[in-house]
């Protein structure tokens, strides 16, 4: 054989054997990749909400045939994110706090996290780690339920409050400028129990202060999405066995928002931001199918593809089983 | 105001036209609020214009401890920001303790005076860390924190009901 054909003989058994690795190689990182199980549980829920104050775009105007315009009210699920991967067990947003408030608001279905998570077979004690989307108080609440759990929060959310608090002007200073509500001032929605509860868990040394992007577990990625809601929301990215999954919070607030770019529940809210936080989910996930809404009206209905495996639970709020691990039992009765 | 108006609007319509359509059916649990009369309204009105610095000043009490734990440590900075809420929260406590109570509201005026009286206490223990270093006074403050902002949401909902909305 001449030195060429040594050569080519010897190029050729190197690609086969790169194919080769590229195969099973690939086969084995799929194979260790990993996976999460998901679950959604409905905290509370916000009746009769105008359309209008939720999206803009979707305003009732009487008389309208406009699928777009001909709904007056909506009710509106809190929802909180269950993600076991596993020894993990990662709440994404915790709901509200406590009855006595609910009456307030219009809300209806509350139940305890604690109660609600043994519907699921898990127990409040098992949570290792959550993560708020951001810190307004129905999606900060009950934090000190979850003895064990680490809290993550955005450097950027805290610092905008303490900015908030510390601005001379007294509307812009208030948690509540008026008796009507706040309407959307930089400190609207972080009320005192709810950052009492942030406190807590960092008088604990149970609260990590998170800074951009950070992995919280093996493709677990938390992700800025600065003033797509607030100053400091985060999305969070979570591999199923159904492909990627990208929790959003109020960043997501509406899945129809997400797939129809448009704008919701605009609070301390930058709209370019929050749609490039839908873009964001379309890239991470192939889509907006996969992005996982905090109030989106059809939750748990077929309309919401993705949470549609759905049951009622505890006083009326409902839960959704969204995916499994392998091996890992439905928890849906 | 805009939106609390389309929130009141939405649920007056919402009376006489029945479910929206993406509703599913669902059981009304929740108490409607008492009207007050106009006595109870000043007292309410009175109230309000503490409370709406009540809120932030709570909050910048949890701040100040946040940024503490989370910074530089650094006991004098914690005094300093904390000196002006234990000041603000004793001369709240004094102007909530002099307004005229209807005998409908004095529990509810009671639950707030003590709400003040602890947030006061809470602010002092958390000056007393910052002089020995104790941390039993930062836990000490945080429980009565707690306590106290449970009692003005109590408050409120006698008070203010619809004070926070949908976020």
């Amino acid at each position: 054989m001449t030195r060429l054909g040594r050569k080519l003989q010897l190029f050729a058994s190197f690609l086969a054997v790169s194919a080769l690795l590229a195969v099973f190689g690939g086969a084995v990182a799929q194979a260790q990749a990993p996976v999460c199980s998901v679950w959604l549980i409905e905290s509370s829920r916000f009746m009769k909400v105008p359309f209008g104050a939720f999206m803009p775009d979707r305003a009732f105007v009487p008389g309208s045939t406009n699928p777009n315009n001909n709904i007056p009210t909506v009710d509106l699920p809190v929802n909180i994110g269950v993600i076991k991967c596993g020894s993990e067990l990662i709440l994404y947003d915790t709901g509200w706090k406590q009855q006595d408030y609910l009456k307030m608001t219009g809300s209806e279905h509350w139940a305890p996290i604690g109660e609600q998570l043994k519907v699921l077979g898990f127990n409040a004690a098992d949570v290792t780690k959550v993560v708020i989307g951001h810190a307004h108080w129905d999606h900060a609440g009950q934090l000190s339920d979850l003895p064990n759990a680490v809290l993550y929060v955005q450097k950027q959310e805290l610092a905008a409050i303490e900015w908030a608090l510390n601005y001379p002007e007294k509307h812009i200073r208030a948690i509540n400028s008026d008796p009507g509500g706040c309407n959307r001032t930089p400190a609207c929605g972080y009320m005192p129990l709810t950052m009492e509860e942030v406190y807590g868990k960092v008088l604990k040394g149970k609260a990590v202060v998170v800074d951009g992007e950070l992995q919280i577990a093996p493709g677990v990625v938390i992700h800025p999405a600065y003033r797509a809601h607030t100053a400091g929301s985060q999305l969070l990215e979570v591999p199923t066995s159904i492909g990627k999954l990208v929790f959003g919070s109020d960043a997501f607030s509406s899945y129809e928002a997400i797939r129809d770019w448009m704008v919701a529940n605009v609070q301390q809210t930058d709209s370019v931001q929050q749609f490039l936080a839908y873009e964001r989910c379309y890239k991470i996930t192939g889509g907006y199918e996969n992005c996982i809404a905090a109030h989106e009206p059809l939750t748990y209905t077929e309309k919401y593809p993705i949470t549609k495996n759905s049951w009622v639970a505890l006083n009326g709020g409902r839960m959704a089983e969204i995916a499994l691990a392998p091996g890992e039992k439905s928890r849906k009765p | 105001m805009v939106l609390a108006g389309l929130v009141v609007l939405g649920w007056r319509h919402e009376l006489r036209s029945g479910a929206s359509p993406s509703a599913p059916p669902i059981v009304s649990q929740r108490s409607e609020p008492r009207a007050l009369s106009a006595e109870e309204e000043r007292y309410a009105a009175a109230l309000w214009e503490i409370h709406r610095e009540v809120t932030p000043s709570a909050v910048a009490m949890s701040f100040a401890g946040i940024i503490h734990e989370t910074g530089s440590h650094d006991k004098d900075q914690l005094e300093r920001k904390i000196s002006p809420v234990a000041t603000f929260f004793l001369d709240a406590e004094r102007r909530v303790r002099a307004l005229g109570v209807p005998p409908a509201l004095s529990q509810v005026h009671n639950q707030y005076v003590e709400a003040m009286v602890l947030y006061r206490e809470a602010s002092n223990d958390m000056l007393a860390y910052a002089k020995d270093g104790e941390r039993q006074h930062l836990i000490d403050a945080h429980d009565m924190s707690i306590t106290a902002s449970q009692a003005i949401l109590r408050a409120g909902e006698v008070l203010w009901p619809g004070q926070y909305k949908p976020h």
